[in-house]
């Protein structure tokens, strides 16, 4: 009976902490090959032949397809430069300049990584569409109210990503990705 | 008590073994994939035109890119090579060969493919020794890529500069054919 109840214990405990952490790293999916610059986070070995089974298990769950190493380089924002997470009341300014690109488009998800609803109907801003300054670097005003210049419109959630996608840029190793200039995140104002 | 404790440290050994178990083996079986998404699209060796992202409609393939369309098609290579070709826009596009765990096995952008036209012959190692034997025509006309699977998705994208664009590129994607089988011998 004492060994009965020891082994129920034993399996509970097998199938608690097995289950669980799998579950929770799988949810998670982006635990290695992460290459981090200001705020800005991409994860090259995602959809390669060299990803690690977390990553691809989370890529079997969510039904994504990665953009190709030959396609480009999608990297996301979860917080502003300041390490505070992005609140879509609030007004932000993301500004700079991107790494060599022929194109990019910069969208915004909610926590769940899905597109918003937003006042603007228009999903995300592109190279093409952006206007810039003398130098050529942009401003672009991320809020979910009307703002001047160069706007990213969102809906007011309490969380969101931003998402920026370089596509046919020489960026292929990470090593050349730690010493890249990304635009700045910074917050300009919240309600 | 002691006891007790013994069996749990075991359950802890034993729940590290079902996580690597459980890890490896989620990819086979999730079922929610985007190899198993494109194949309730319809029928295999066809491209299917996915709806832009929206908020609000991305059950079809989540995470696209909203300013990108994407057609998609699930391609096999047992019976032979592969054809895929399509008239592109002038604008940016690019093309991506994904195995059925959504791993990237080849990826090109026009500026790579050199003109507006898209061109591919997909074979296998085998097939493509074959044909280097008795070269078939389209060898000399289409980009060939050996490929180290048999089965998996092939994805176009291209650029939606604006609105007025839409129809064109639409057009261009709708388009796209991935048919086979191709001859291996001239």
């Amino acid at each position: 009976m004492r060994f009965l109840i020891d082994l129920i214990i034993a399996v509970a405990v097998a199938v608690a902490v097995g289950v669980g952490s799998a579950w929770y790293a799988v949810s998670k999916g982006h635990l290695f090959g992460g290459v981090t610059v200001g705020a800005w986070t991409a994860w090259p070995q995602d959809g390669s032949l060299d990803a690690d089974p977390y990553a691809l298990a989370r890529l079997a769950r969510t039904g994504e397809i990665p953009l190709g190493a030959g396609e480009g380089l999608a990297f996301t924002a979860t917080a502003d430069s300041q390490g505070a997470p992005l609140d879509g009341r609030c007004i932000y300014a993301v500004a700079g300049e991107t790494p060599a690109a022929r194109l990019w488009t910069l969208t915004a998800v909610d926590a769940a990584g899905q597109l918003m609803a937003n006042i603007a109907q228009r999903q995300g801003i592109t190279s093409r569409d952006v206007v810039r300054s003398v130098d050529g670097d942009f401003t672009v005003s991320v809020a979910a109210t009307v703002q001047p210049g160069n706007w990213l419109s969102i809906a007011a959630v309490p969380r969101f990503d931003l998402v920026l996608r370089l596509y046919d840029t020489p960026l292929a190793t990470g090593a050349q990705l730690a010493t890249l200039t990304m635009p700045a995140v910074s917050k300009v104002s919240c309600p | 008590m002691r006891r007790t404790l013994l069996f749990i440290v075991g359950g802890l050994l034993v729940g590290g073994i079902l996580h690597v178990v459980i890890v490896f083996l989620v990819p086979y079986y999730a079922g929610r994939d985007a190899y198993a998404a494109i194949g309730e699209l319809g029928p295999d060796g066809q491209f299917h035109l996915l709806p832009m992202a929206n908020a609000g409609n991305e059950a079809a393939m989540p995470g696209l890119d909203p300013r990108l369309m994407e057609a998609v098609c699930r391609f096999d290579l047992s019976s032979g090579p592969i054809h895929v070709h399509a008239a592109m826009p002038d604008d940016f596009w690019s093309v991506a060969v994904f195995d059925t765990l959504s791993r990237n096995v080849y990826s090109l952008t026009d500026r790579a493919a050199e003109g507006t036209g898209l061109d591919l012959a997909l074979l296998t190692s085998v097939q493509m020794a074959q044909a280097r034997q008795n070269p078939p025509p389209w060898l000399e006309t289409s980009i060939a890529l050996e490929l180290p699977i048999d089965a998996g998705i092939i994805v176009l994208r291209a650029l939606v500069p604006d609105d007025s664009l839409l129809p064109a590129v639409t057009t261009a994607l709708t388009g796209a054919v991935c048919s086979g089988p191709l001859a291996v011998s001239g």
